[in-house]
């Protein structure tokens, strides 16, 4: 009997176990094929913001460069575009939104405010953003880089 | 992410597979006993936790563990159905690593300075060798075990780690190894060593002490990092030949003054002249897997219990008899995906050290999978070493969590 079980579960088991290559294979190209949607949209279309701060120095995960291809929000709270896990951010600190090629910058009540060239912004108000403005929030500052074609 | 749900989840068949395998055990041997089941079940639950925790706290790269989930269960279905007492044995082995694994995820993330310790990792390793040395015990002609109690560990899988830690640190920042210039008093001459060949000085120590204490496997898979480092970050050419053929000088010397290492190349070449003796090991590993066939014997229907040692190094010979070559296959397989995946990660990471770690943890876990698999089926002179997460070994799987761990953190970053 036992003998009888065996012999029809290797090949099961033999199934199995391509079907579940076959699946993280599948599954791996997907996710390959969605990175390069991603990267797709990183070209100079749209402006970005580009950390001047040195990464190593900081103690949080924090990218390089972040795309504004749209409308962005920053903060501490997962439902932000840009979570940044800086202590000094407050959890939703600021939003970046276009109107017309125009990007402009608000900021949303932030505890430790926002600022733009060393300026600090009004709270709640829309102010507009130039090429080689710098923006900091918490601990970081960026450099806001927009190609004028 | 939705249109995932359309396809078998992985970890489902995951589950399937130990479901079967186990219940198959179950009717294994009468009378049932129900120790079997629990140890299926918790092997399900502990893969299925780990997932699931994976999966809720966004650890980064999920198929890592997936892979690494179907080769675990590959190996404690084989292990159980060689012997029942260590398999128990391993699935403590196994919940110890799996909280390793989520200790060293956390470690890995949170400090942020692991580059920094150069000095730190060679002595550590140095130490940790002297102690097996002076205080180790032999086994299977190996001198590489520390006892602690009733437990002993094998340094050597820690100090993997290590070097690893090490060689990364260095290629981040070559400059932080200190070179001071040797004066010699009285004859007033002034000997500049070169960083790198300290480097290199470095790392033959390590090749030595494992050579020392006769691990062969260890030793040659240290040695296969170090030349795939210098040939993916090393400046000249030159060094890595250089090195080739100091190692094949080592080789060929050692092969005429130590007889153990020439035992290995006999039984490689001719394992037939001495089938009772010298090559009896590798000859029933052949015999093993040459019965299996296509789809092999059926679980519990081969005789993989002729081959000595079939639990650690040939557990191999034993998945290709009772799985078959498409079992044994599909092994090397999984392997591949989880080098891939590796490498992937490697890719992707920014930071350099990262970088370096995710490779070399990957070139790790694949040479010595090829170093086992290669001297199992008679490819390579056979050298004892673990198949990752397959074999039996508590240092081994724990060490192996611990290196998956540390790929998960650097998989988060990228």
């Amino acid at each position: 009997m036992y003998e009888i079980i065996s012999t029809i579960l290797k090949y099961v088991f033999t199934i199995v176990i391509y079907i579940f290559i076959y699946t993280i294979i599948r599954l791996i190209y997907l996710d390959i094929k969605s990175m390069n949607r991603r990267a797709g949209l990183s070209d100079r279309k749209y402006p970005y913001l580009k950390l001047l701060n040195r990464r190593d120095e900081l103690n949080f995960r924090v990218d390089e460069s972040y795309v504004l291809n749209g409308n962005k929000t920053i903060g501490r709270l997962n439902k932000n575009n840009f979570v940044i896990n800086d202590p000094f951010l407050s959890g939703s600190h600021a939003e970046f939104f276009s109107e017309d090629e125009i990007y402009y910058i608000r900021d949303l009540g932030s505890k430790n405010g926002s600022y733009i060239n060393n300026v600090r912004i009004e709270p709640n108000t829309a102010v507009p953003l130039d090429n080689g403005d710098k923006i900091q929030i918490g601990q970081l500052t960026f450099i806001f880089v927009q190609d004028k074609r | 992410m939705k249109s995932y749900t359309r396809f078998v989840k992985p970890v489902y068949l995951v589950i399937l597979i130990n479901l079967m395998g186990f219940l198959l055990l179950y009717l294994y041997k009468e009378p049932y006993d129900n120790i079997t089941i629990f140890a299926g079940l918790s092997i399900i639950a502990l893969i299925c936790l780990t997932y699931a925790l994976i999966l809720k706290l966004e650890m980064g790269d999920e198929y890592l563990f997936l892979i690494v989930s179907m080769l675990m269960s590959i190996g404690f279905i084989m292990l159980y159905r060689l012997d029942k007492n260590l398999a128990l044995k391993q699935i403590i082995w196994l919940s110890i690593g799996i909280i390793m694994f989520f200790a060293c995820y956390y470690a890995y993330l949170k400090i942020n300075m692991w580059q920094k310790f150069l000095y730190f990792y060679p002595v550590v390793s140095y130490i940790l060798f002297i102690i097996t040395i002076v205080f180790g015990g032999g086994r299977r002609g190996a001198n590489n075990w520390i006892a602690i109690g009733r437990i002993s560990i094998q340094a050597s899988e820690i100090i993997k780690v290590l070097y690893i830690f090490f060689l990364a640190s260095y290629y981040t920042d070559p400059d932080k190894l200190n070179v001071c210039p040797i004066t010699i008093k009285g004859l007033n001459i002034k000997i500049n060593i070169s960083r790198q060949l300290i480097f290199i000085a470095l790392n033959y120590i390590f090749i030595g002490f494992l050579f020392l204490q006769r691990e062969l496997g260890t030793a040659f898979l240290f040695f296969g990092v170090f030349i795939f480092f210098l040939f993916i970050f090393g400046s000249r050419i030159s060094t890595l030949i250089i090195n080739a053929i100091m190692a094949c000088i080592g080789v060929v010397f050692s092969y005429f003054y130590f007889y153990h290492i020439r035992v290995r190349f006999q039984t490689w070449i001719n394992p037939w002249s001495d089938i009772s003796n010298k090559g009896y090991q590798i000859t029933q590993s052949l015999f093993a897997i040459g019965s299996g066939g296509f789809f092999g014997t059926g679980l519990g229907l081969g005789r993989p219990d002729f081959v000595p040692e079939v639990h650690t190094d040939f557990i191999f010979s034993a998945i290709c008899e009772e799985m078959g070559i498409f079992g044994g296959i599909a092994v090397i397989f999984l392997f591949f995906i989880f080098a891939y995946r590796g490498f992937k990660v490697s890719l992707m990471v920014n930071e350099t050290f990262d970088r370096i770690v995710a490779l070399g943890i990957t070139l790790m876990f694949a040479l010595q999978t090829f170093i086992i698999l290669g001297g199992v089926i008679k490819l390579i002179p056979l050298t004892g070493i673990t198949l990752p997460f397959i074999s039996y070994g508590g240092s081994s799987l724990v060490s192996g969590f611990i290196s998956l761990g540390i790929l998960q953190a650097i998989s988060k970053k990228a």
